[in-house]
């Protein structure tokens, strides 16, 4: 093996100046989103309103400015620099108009719009028309190779059948909706407590995407996927929200209700359709939120209904460790009623880890208080440690609750700074409203 | 509806007296006070209201003091919902005019003054814009303190001062503003006790009299108003920058957080103040801690203790080091075919030549840089150099120097048996080697000077420019005079020596302004304008005098100008761009972005340098990084070829060790570029922005490359140098010249990395051709990127910490976390670019305020038995 080659290469350059291969991509191509996202304007903090963020956004400006200048003067300057040759520009310009309309001759009126099945070489291609049969054409020259994938549609001639143009690819609208745009601007910093939980969906979603390698050295697969448990209120959204905040990747949101369709089969679809944009984005994440919706245990069911639901849940089984291989798609899934799942969900294998959340200990209590109350400004008076210690089972959503309330109390008094008094008040009224309706009172 | 529930409620309405928080009016958008039903209450006070202004219209002047009283009270007291104008404002509205009338009648009184502060408060909501008229009733009140007026109201002040100090200079002529200010410093202390450290110094800067901040500051104050000023430094104008970062100083030394005002000295690299603080530490455990401090700067200061001065000259960072890898478990040496892993490579390489294998000189010199243990040169009787030919032996000899980098005695032992080879560059590489060993480090028999200094005028001309260079590695930013004496008359030989020479002399008066130097180079430029390709080595040297020093180069930007020679504009570029490192200056980018839109098809090659100089000048801050990235965008899409070949190398120096994906994407598609010398300059940035990261991202995207360019010796020698320098130190060090937190720009990295990039824009003479030892420049920008925590006995102790990326905190209320995503290891422990650490214990106390690099504890004296759980 070694001594070959470099004999080969030497020759290659005695022939003729070697210049290296460019790199044919003929099929399913990432999408780069790299380099765009370079130049996004940065983010500016601090967001309150100073004389800083003032200054940065000038800076921005600034720069802004000068690119424009820069731009501008470029364009200005590249008809000048064609200017010496004054006729053969005018030529040229000729020349390219010509050109149009001769690839506009080739093109050829009507156009038939088809797919294309299978790339056979860099010229020929199978595709197949709205009508039903297959061809066997060629790909005009001009037809740019790096949009052509399978799947994709294109613009064919109206007799040939070649292939002269493509078209936007155009994806199920319901699927990309999920697709989340804007980042959720929760972070981990925001998740008081739940150390536990925070490194284990890190390691089970996080790392594989950023580093896997890792487990390659180790020898293991990466999880497929997490669920998270626990009562309502103790932070299962908010710690996807934050995954979602630090993660580069494509995050995909569904809550499980969507999943149920009028139509038989429309749901099964969905699923399918929601794990192939996925794929298609990867690295992604997946988050089912209310997964209950759709992966109760299976029961004999008479009901259309149950069974279009069961077998949604079904479609979703095989998504999630079926016969093909889904790379970089991570499941995260959320319920308060794991007890209720189906087993073959929740698996090993399908879910590799689940992630309990409890309600808050003492421990974690504090921190989400302080998470909470940092930014607001508490009068001296306020001893958390007071609302810490008590004994209510409080979720982190209650503590929230009661955070915002005292805020509110303290803002209908116009006053700066809340008061142990204003979160006395609002524990009081938090608790009140949570245990309403269940009548423990009424038999002491 | 909440004056009803104000009543009832029985939370107390103690908190601040002065809260009642008037809200804005919309640009003072007409208020709607059409007489629909009014409350009973509202009505009542309505009434009440109008009784007094009746009053006050009377001339009855006994009952003016007990209506303005009651006006006071119910200004004050006044309670209603955030969107609207409080109810008194709003039913006084249409005495406004009426009231001014009425003031002006009065004789002058307490009255007056009373009835002034009133209108003043109500010239807030009613007076159009540009009439400023809360300021002017204001000047004529009461002046009582204006807090007690809530906060809306002490806003609205601040706002209108600003407005009126700006008229008032641009004025002709200017007016005096003693008034306002006197004014502004009384509401600056309602400011800083209520939260509101943003408003007090911008309303402080605005005036131009930040350094008034300083007595107002206290120990409660100091660490976010300190924060909020130096966040805004690097957006501020030259002389005001300054100005903000001595008043930080200022509070700093006031609360006595001596480290912290060091920092701001040596930000402010003022020699005196930073011996005075030095010396102003009386704790001897703290002052070891800024002496670590200074020692990462290379700053020196006089220390009379020796532990101090060893730890001052880096003395034991080879050990700090070593024990770091002992911890990690990394001191095996690695060959350079396990940084390769050729068997992951689709394609064959080609067999060895001598370029790859002076390319596994390189990389196994950059892998195991400090350990001082390899596979190649510091076996037993290593054969490695003399598988190399002519300069290539130069280049493996000095890599021993690499290898033993910071370890001067052992190091020194190694190199001496090399010295007295018969071999022209075997004797050239270890007089190199011995330069490098002692980078960064001081050392008080001055081994480099006894041994160099024999070189420097005598023996082939190999040996005398590796002699010239390696003084300058190991004497960089040292500032030391008779070191540049020994090198200044060497200006005079002309040729390679000389530029080698002033590149040297530049290295070691890095930012000093040396007058007669920059003299002596400037008439050498005159009398002998020679190019060749090292030539721009002496415009760097003499760019690297004024490094970071402003306009303090505008003499001698002067007299290149007037200097005919075709390479004074390089020089003049190189020497913009140096004085400006890091200062984020947007004037001087806007003038390197115009410089280079010009399209010149020959004697461009200072074009290049005006690329790096954006890059130089952006790194000070993080808008400007990104944004010039953007600009580079378009410089590839437009420019010439010298200005497309230089922008890998800015991305590089934007981003040195900080592998982001976004630029690795970037530079993997100018990797792939038409013109070869900007893929190599690409692949070498690859390199650069990984350095010392072990980044598994791009030692893929390397391998791939290297199976790409498989054939192209050129391109191939690069990728190899580049995946040596992502693991350089095997992923333990960084090159990145900032520090501490990112705020500190260490100049001596600086200039090793420019030196190394400006080789780079003529990388096919230089690096791919004989001087590739110019590579070796990068030693002085590199430096381990441990956390290391010492007890009070400088011994190595092991505590908990908290790593994760760093958050922006500035401006925010209440106790925000300054890490996000942390992890919790034990110390030592390596922390990448843009992260931050904070001890995870209560058990002990840093005595440094920025935990990075070397970092002393003490058990904390206020932990409670009670906190451990």
């Amino acid at each position: 093996m070694p001594g070959g080659p470099p004999k080969k290469g030497d020759k290659d350059k005695d022939k003729k100046k070697w210049e290296p291969p460019v790199a044919t991509r003929v099929g399913k191509k990432k999408k780069s989103k790299g380099p765009d996202s370079a130049y996004k304007l940065p983010p500016v903090f601090p967001t309150t309103r100073c004389r800083l963020k003032l200054l940065k956004m000038e800076r921005i400006k600034d720069y802004l400015n000068i690119e424009e200048e820069y731009v501008t003067n470029q364009e200005r300057l590249k008809p000048k620099d064609d200017k010496p040759a004054n006729g053969a520009a005018a030529g040229a310009a000729e020349d390219t108009s010509d050109e149009r309309t001769k690839v506009d001759d080739l093109r050829g009126t009507p156009m038939a719009v088809g797919t294309l099945d299978e790339i056979i070489d860099d010229d020929h291609a199978i595709v197949s028309t709205n009508t039903g049969p297959e061809y066997y054409v060629p790909i005009m020259s001009f037809v740019d190779k790096d949009l052509l994938e399978p799947g994709s549609t294109i613009l064919m001639h109206h007799r040939t059948n070649a292939v002269v143009g493509i078209l936007g690819d155009d994806t199920d609208p319901t699927v990309s909706v999920m697709k989340l745009e804007k980042a959720p601007t929760e972070s981990y910093a925001d998740v008081g407590g739940l150390d536990q939980q925070v490194q284990e969906i890190k390691e089970a979603v996080e790392l594989p995407l950023t580093h896997p390698e890792l487990y390659e050295e180790m020898g293991i697969r990466p999880p497929k996927g997490v669920i998270l448990y626990g009562p309502p209120g103790t932070g299962k959204t908010l710690l996807a929200k934050a995954v979602a905040n630090q993660t580069s990747a494509t995050f995909l949101r569904v809550v499980g209700s969507e999943l149920i369709q009028k139509y038989l089969g429309e749901g099964p679809k969905l699923v399918r359709e929601i794990f192939r944009v996925a794929e298609e984005h990867a690295p992604s994440i997946v988050f089912i939120d209310e997964i209950d919706a759709v992966g109760t245990k299976r029961y004999d069911s008479t009901s259309g209904g149950e069974k279009e639901i069961q077998r949604t849940m079904l479609e979703l089984l095989n998504q999630l460790d079926g016969f093909d291989s889904r790379g970089d798609v991570k499941v995260i899934m959320a319920t308060n009623r794991i007890e209720s799942l189906d087993p073959a969900l929740i698996r090993p294998g399908r879910i590799d880890r689940k992630i309990e959340f409890p309600l808050p200990d003492v421990k974690t209590k504090r921190r989400i208080f302080h998470i909470h109350t940092a930014r607001m400004t508490l009068a001296p008076d306020v001893d958390l440690e007071e609302f810490v210690m008590s004994k209510d089972d409080l979720s982190g959503a209650d503590i929230k609750a009661i955070c915002t309330e005292a805020g509110l109390l303290a803002l209908r008094e116009r006053r700066m700074k809340v008061v142990a008094d204003d979160l006395r008040k609002a524990k009081e009224k938090v608790l009140y409203q949570k245990s309403e309706g269940t009548p423990e009172g009424l038999y002491l | 509806m909440t004056k009803d529930l104000a009543a009832v409620s029985p939370i107390p309405q103690q908190d601040p007296p002065q809260e009642p928080k008037k809200p804005h009016v919309d640009n003072g958008k007409p208020i709607d006070d059409t007489p629909e039903e009014l409350s009973e209450e509202d009505l009542q006070m309505k009434n009440e209201l109008e009784l007094c202004v009746q009053r006050l219209k009377e001339p009855n002047d006994a009952l003016y003091r007990a209506s303005l009283e009651s006006l006071r009270t119910i200004i004050r007291t006044s309670t209603s919902s955030m969107t609207s104008v409080p109810k008194p404002l709003k039913f006084l509205r249409p005495h406004y005019p009426a009231l001014k009338a009425v003031y002006e009648t009065w004789p002058e009184s307490g009255d007056k003054a009373f009835l002034a502060d009133v209108l003043s408060v109500l010239g807030m909501t009613y007076s159009e814009d540009g009439k400023r008229e809360s300021l002017k009733f204001r000047m004529l009140g009461t002046s009582e303190a204006a807090g007690d007026w809530g906060h809306e109201y002490v806003r609205h002040l601040a706002a209108e001062i600003g407005e009126e100090y700006n008229a008032r200079i641009t004025a002709e002529p200017p007016v005096a503003t003693d008034d306002i200010v006197a004014l502004a410093l009384q509401i600056t202390p309602f400011f800083l006790q209520h939260n509101a450290e943003a408003d007090a110094v911008d309303l402080l800067l605005e005036l131009e009299a930040i350094d008034q901040i300083v007595p107002h500051v206290d120990e409660n104050t100091f660490a976010r108003v300190g924060l909020y000023m130096v966040s805004c430094v690097p957006y501020l104008p030259y002389p005001e920058d300054e100005t903000v970062l001595r008043a930080a100083h200022a509070i700093y030394r006031q609360v006595k957080r001596l480290p912290e005002a060091l920092i701001m000295a040596m930000r402010l690299d003022d020699k005196a103040l930073i011996q005075q603080d030095y010396d102003a530490c009386e704790d001897p455990i703290q002052k070891k801690q800024l002496a670590f401090m200074l020692a990462r700067q290379t700053v020196s200061v006089e220390a009379q203790d020796e532990t101090e001065q060893e730890i001052l000259a880096n003395g034991k960072l080879s050990e700090s080091f070593l024990a770091l890898g002992a911890e990690l478990g990394i001191m095996d040496p690695k060959t350079p075919e396990d940084i390769y892993k050729t068997h992951l490579e689709t394609r064959g390489t080609m067999a060895d030549s001598a370029r790859l294998n002076l390319a596994s000189t390189m990389v196994n010199a950059f892998v195991n840089a400090g350990f001082g243990k390899d596979t190649l040169m510091l076996v037993d009787d290593s054969k490695w150099i003399y598988k190399n030919k002519d300069h290539a032996m130069l280049a493996a000899t000095a890599s021993l120097g690499m290898l033993q980098l910071w370890d001067v005695e052992t190091g020194l032992t190694q190199i001496d048996k090399y010295l007295y080879s018969n071999e022209e560059y075997v004797k050239a590489g270890a007089v190199l080697a011995i330069g490098m060993v002692t980078a960064n480090v001081k050392n008080e028999s001055d081994p480099a000077m006894a041994l160099l200094s024999e070189h420097l005028t005598e023996g082939p001309l190999s040996v005398r420019l590796a002699a010239i260079t390696g003084l300058g590695m190991a004497y960089a930013g040292s500032g030391r005079q008779e070191i540049a004496d020994m090198l200044t008359p060497l200006l005079e030989d002309g040729g390679e020596v000389s530029c080698t020479a002033a590149l040297a002399l530049g290295m070691i008066m890095v930012g000093t302004c040396d007058g007669d130097l920059s003299s002596t180079i400037l008439t050498l430029l005159m009398e002998s304008p020679a190019v060749h390709a090292k030539s721009r080595f002496m415009g760097l040297g003499l760019a690297l005098l004024y490094l970071g020093k402003q306009e303090a180069c505008e003499a001698t930007l002067e007299t290149l100008k007037a200097i005919e020679a075709p390479i004074s504009k390089s020089f003049q570029v190189l020497l913009e761009i140096a004085a400006y490192a890091g200062t984020g200056n947007v004037l001087k980018v806007q003038a390197m972005t115009r410089l280079c839109s010009d399209h010149l098809k020959e004697n461009d090659e200072w074009q290049a340098y005006t690329v790096l100089g954006i890059a130089l000048i952006a790194m000070g801050e993080d808008i400007g990084n990104e944004m010039a990235l953007r600009t580079f965008n378009h410089f590839m899409h437009y420019g010439e070829p010298v200005v497309r070949k230089a922008v890998p190398l800015g991305i590089a120096l934007l981003c040195a060790s900080n592998p982001q994906v976004h630029v690795l994407d970037i530079l993997s598609k100018y990797s792939h570029d038409h013109d070869q010398d900007v893929a190599v300059n690409a692949i070498f940035a690859m390199g650069l922005v990984g350095a010392g990261t072990n980044n598994a991202r791009l030692a893929q995207m390397l391998r791939q490359l290297a199976s790409y360019y498989a054939k192209d010796p050129n391109c191939l020698f690069m990728v190899r140098i580049a995946q040596g320098l992502i693991h350089l130190g095997k992923g333990t060090m960084t090159i990145n010249p900032y520090h501490t937190n990112r705020t500190l720009m260490s100049r001596v990295g600086v200039a090793g990395l420019l030196t190394v990039l400006v080789a780079m824009t003529d990388a096919k003479h230089l690096v791919l051709g004989k001087s590739h030892w110019l590579l070796y420049h990068l030693v002085s920008a590199m430096y381990p990127r441990f956390l290391i925590t010492l007890d009070e006995n400088l011994k190595t102790k092991s505590v908990s910490v908290r790593v994760g990326q760093a958050v922006d905190v500035v401006g925010q209320a209440g106790r925000p976390k300054t890490i996000t995503g942390f992890q919790t290891h034990n110390t030592p422990v390596l922390m990448a670019y843009g992260e931050r650490a904070e001890l995870a214990t209560d058990e002990y106390v840093p005595l440094a305020p920025v935990i990075e690099g070397l970092v002393i504890v003490k058990k904390n004296p206020e932990l409670m038995e009670t906190d451990k759980e």
